[in-house]
């Protein structure tokens, strides 16, 4: 079969370097390794099992990944109230609310995301792990890393997700009797949602704008 | 350098015990002291909460989020164009550096790079950014031990470093100058020639600060063997940058990372420091700013032609897609883990900012210290409160 | 000085109080956010200089200061931290909102955190437009309290009546009293 084009016969560009690494790491983590992808010449995605978090984390770090670089969640789910952006007297327009996951995949609305750093390199790896939906619940990465303390209060106060084990839950950013989860997607921006978003009138077209497409008409 | 160092470290920790000793027989009682929000001598709104016994801390706590201002949240609701806009007011004395890993961020998503011309000039303005940032740093490290003096020539020599930041972009303190694809705009006119003359007096700011800090016998007594922060403690708790280098790990993100700017294309050198005390903080970023220097001189002579900005649609939709992009800021290494939907705006954004990861370390240097070091000690972990809270 | 808050004192001994407070106004810094930056540039650079003003930017406690600058976002958690210091300063005591953040929530509008201007907690005599305004900008500013705190009654500011000019230096200033000022 003759190609189609020139670009149909270049192969795909190989990354041998973090091909390697990525064998490393799925060789140590073993079953506890749910998903995983690599990207040449850019990252790595692992995504273990929930149960195994803890002690991925600790595999992981033992390669020499030994730099913790940040720990965060994500939350799957597409906003309810889109980008905030709608007229409050009209009723509310339909959106799309299915869940999909991004790299490495996954099964659940929220995910845990942590990203170690083989230190002195560039090696990295982003770790991903489900977090269940009904107990919102994961193991402490703290004894591991102690730097995990203050983001897993961070991701706490945003997403609800609770850390057992961790040694000293509180908020860190906002004040202690904040209700809510504000970066869950469904919490609301309420400024947004009294007040239509000032930006919306820049649809309309500048008077020099107008000129412009008459003459390119023309 | 080194013995002396040591000697004072020993000297200090032999302090501490004997201090520790006499809080036993005087049966001191404990204290709790509350520094903040608002001190004189915390810059920014950070609390701390310091446990005392006598004169030493048992047990103190930052208590950060008077700076909250819920970026990573707002973010979502907006566009590309205007998440710059508003990534720009994190680190608020490098606001430039903040723009450019974010772009990238985008550009690696899109699958694009900017032009030789714009990645030069980002460059350029980057180390600018840095240099404006670590002065008034250099300056205000004075301050905190009670010399008023090198924050004057500080605020003085960081003017001229705006200036030019405003001759090319048009902000003084928020640029917003840099665009999917490329930059707004090209240098504008006799910018290099000045650039290079700033860049001397800049160099003549560094000599002074130095002989009027530096080689400060006070000062040395109040940083040296002071609040050490080993090697593998600083790699736990993910601290960056300078604050790293000072613990002796050799590890620059401008060097060790291939991304689309111009580090790789001149000539210049990561400084580290083996103490990992608060001099060797201090020191490795009054170094830096020399660096920068030199980088930014040797930029000026090498920058290509051709324009700076790609063809990109008027209208900007990044595809699905996530991608991890962190450039070594002037706080430390500065990231951001963008997640998008083929949208004209992020799905998600976290922002990894330097300053958190710094200070989360506080309540473990803390622990056993004087309380006037309180101050040095933080003043040398530098932070900026935007880059803590987001 | 019971004279002075029975608003019965001689007009002209009346003009030098006031200019005397105008040009020895110690001002308490505070700093929250990016504005800090400008505002240390205008009070603590040499380029600037706000002490040609008389103003004193030095004092080490509200207690001492007859002027506020609130200079960066003011946050939910910040808020009543605020409205104590400003509690602690002795009266008259005044106030410059300093950027947008400060005027009116600035670029985090929509925050769930944010303060949407601080004037919801203490009242302001001058907003400071920008983000962050240059240092020339916020001299401005004081230059515009100095303005109106020549042209106030004292007794009226003594009883807390409000800002109410007693002799305007023009005529649109006049119904302009007790009505916040912007520069630029």
């Amino acid at each position: 079969m003759f190609p189609l084009s020139q670009a149909d016969t270049t192969e795909a560009p190989r990354d041998e370097r973090r091909e390697s690494e990525l064998a490393a790491i799925l060789g140590v983590l073993g079953a506890n390794a749910a998903d995983s992808l690599m990207k040449p010449n850019d990252d790595i995605w692992v995504r273990v099992t929930t149960e195994s978090w803890r002690a991925s984390v600790d595999a992981v770090r033992s390669l020499g990944y030994t730099y913790f670089c940040f720990l965060s969640a994500i939350d799957w789910m597409p906003s309810p109230f889109g980008k905030g952006e709608d007229d409050p007297t009209a009723p509310p327009p339909e959106r799309d609310s299915s869940i999909r996951q991004g790299y490495a995949g996954g099964a659940t609305r929220f995910q845990l995301l942590a990203r170690l750093v083989m230190p002195g390199s560039t090696s990295g790896v982003n770790l991903k792990c489900d977090v269940p939906d009904d107990s919102m619940t994961v193991e402490s990465i703290v004894p591991v890393f102690a730097g995990a303390n203050w983001h897993e209060r961070e991701t706490w106060e945003m997403f609800g997700i609770n850390f057992a084990g961790h040694p000293d839950l509180r908020h860190i950013y906002l004040p202690q009797d904040f209700e809510g989860f504000p970066l869950r997607k469904d919490f609301p921006l309420l400024a947004r949602i009294v007040k239509p978003w000032p930006g919306i009138v820049d649809v309309e077209p500048l008077p020099g704008d107008e000129n412009e497409e008459e003459s390119e008409q023309s | 350098m080194t013995l002396l160092g040591d000697r004072q470290q020993l000297s200090y920790i032999a302090a501490q015990a004997a201090d520790a000793r006499v809080n036993v027989e005087l049966e001191t009682e404990g204290m709790t002291l509350n520094i903040g929000p608002q001190h004189p001598a915390t810059h920014g709104t950070l609390r701390i909460i310091a446990r005392l016994d006598g004169e030493q801390v048992v047990w103190a706590e930052p208590s950060a989020g008077y700076m909250h201002r819920g970026y990573e949240k707002l973010t979502e609701v907006r566009t590309f164009p205007q998440v710059t806009a508003l990534v720009n007011r994190i680190d608020w004395l490098g606001s430039f550096a903040n723009e450019v890993p974010f772009i990238l961020a985008a550009e690696k998503i899109m699958g694009i790079e900017a032009t030789p011309r714009a990645q030069h000039i980002r460059t350029i303005l980057f180390e600018l950014s840095r240099i404006a940032n670590v002065s008034l740093f250099l300056g205000d490290l004075g301050v905190q031990l009670g010399a008023v003096t090198p924050v004057f020539f500080a605020f003085r020599d960081r003017e001229y470093v705006l200036n030019l930041i405003e001759a090319a972009t048009g902000g003084r303190f928020h640029p917003n100058f840099d665009r999917i694809g490329g930059l707004k705009d090209d240098l504008p006119a006799g910018f290099i020639d000045e650039t290079r003359s700033v860049m001397k007096k800049l160099r003549n700011f560094c000599d002074e600060i130095e002989n009027l800090l530096f080689g400060n016998e006070i000062f040395q007594s109040r940083t040296r063997g002071i609040g050490v922060i080993p090697k593998e403690v600083a790699l736990q708790y993910g601290l960056s940058g300078a604050n790293l280098r000072a613990s002796g790990v050799d590890w620059d993100l401008r060097r060790d990372q291939k991304i689309a700017m111009a580090w790789d294309k001149v000539d210049w050198k990561v400084i580290t420091h083996p103490d990992g005390d608060s001099f060797a903080r201090c020191w490795v970023r009054l170094q830096e700013v020399r660096e920068s220097t030199r980088i930014v001189d040797q930029l000026l002579d090498t920058i290509p032609g051709g324009p700076v900005m790609v063809k990109v649609p008027k209208i900007i939709k990044v595809p699905e897609g996530e991608a991890w992009v962190s450039t070594e800021n002037p706080l430390g290494e500065m990231g951001y883990y963008v997640v998008s939907k083929n949208d004209q705006g992020p799905f998600r954004v976290k922002i990894r900012s330097a300053s958190f990861n710094n200070i989360s370390i506080v309540p473990w240097v803390l622990k056993g210290v004087y309380v006037p070091d309180i101050i040095t000690i933080l003043a040398s972990l530098y932070f900026i409160l935007g880059d803590i809270d987001r | 000085m019971g004279l002075v808050d029975r608003g019965r004192l001689p007009k002209p001994l009346t003009t030098l109080f006031n200019m005397g407070r105008s040009y020895s106004m110690w001002v308490y810094q505070w700093g929250l956010a990016c504005c800090a930056i400008e505002m240390g540039a205008a009070f603590g650079s040499p380029r600037y200089d706000v002490m040609r003003l008389g103003v004193i930017p030095l004092p080490a406690s509200p207690r001492q200061a007859d002027l506020v600058v609130i200079s960066g976002t003011v946050t939910d958690k910040m808020a009543p931290a605020i409205k104590r210091l400003y509690e602690q300063m002795p009266e008259p005591k005044y106030v410059i909102s300093m950027g947008s953040c400060a005027n009116c929530g600035g670029p985090y509008w929509d925050s769930y955190s944010v303060t949407k201007g601080v004037d919801q907690i203490i009242p302001v005599d001058v907003y400071v437009p920008g983000c962050p305004p240059r240092p020339e900008a916020l001299l401005e500013g004081i230059v515009l309290l100095q303005q109106r705190i020549k042209n106030e009654d004292m007794g009226a500011r003594w009883r807390g009546e409000g800002t109410v000019p007693m002799n305007a230096v023009d005529g649109e200033s006049a119904e302009r009293g007790g009505v916040p000022v912007v520069a630029g």
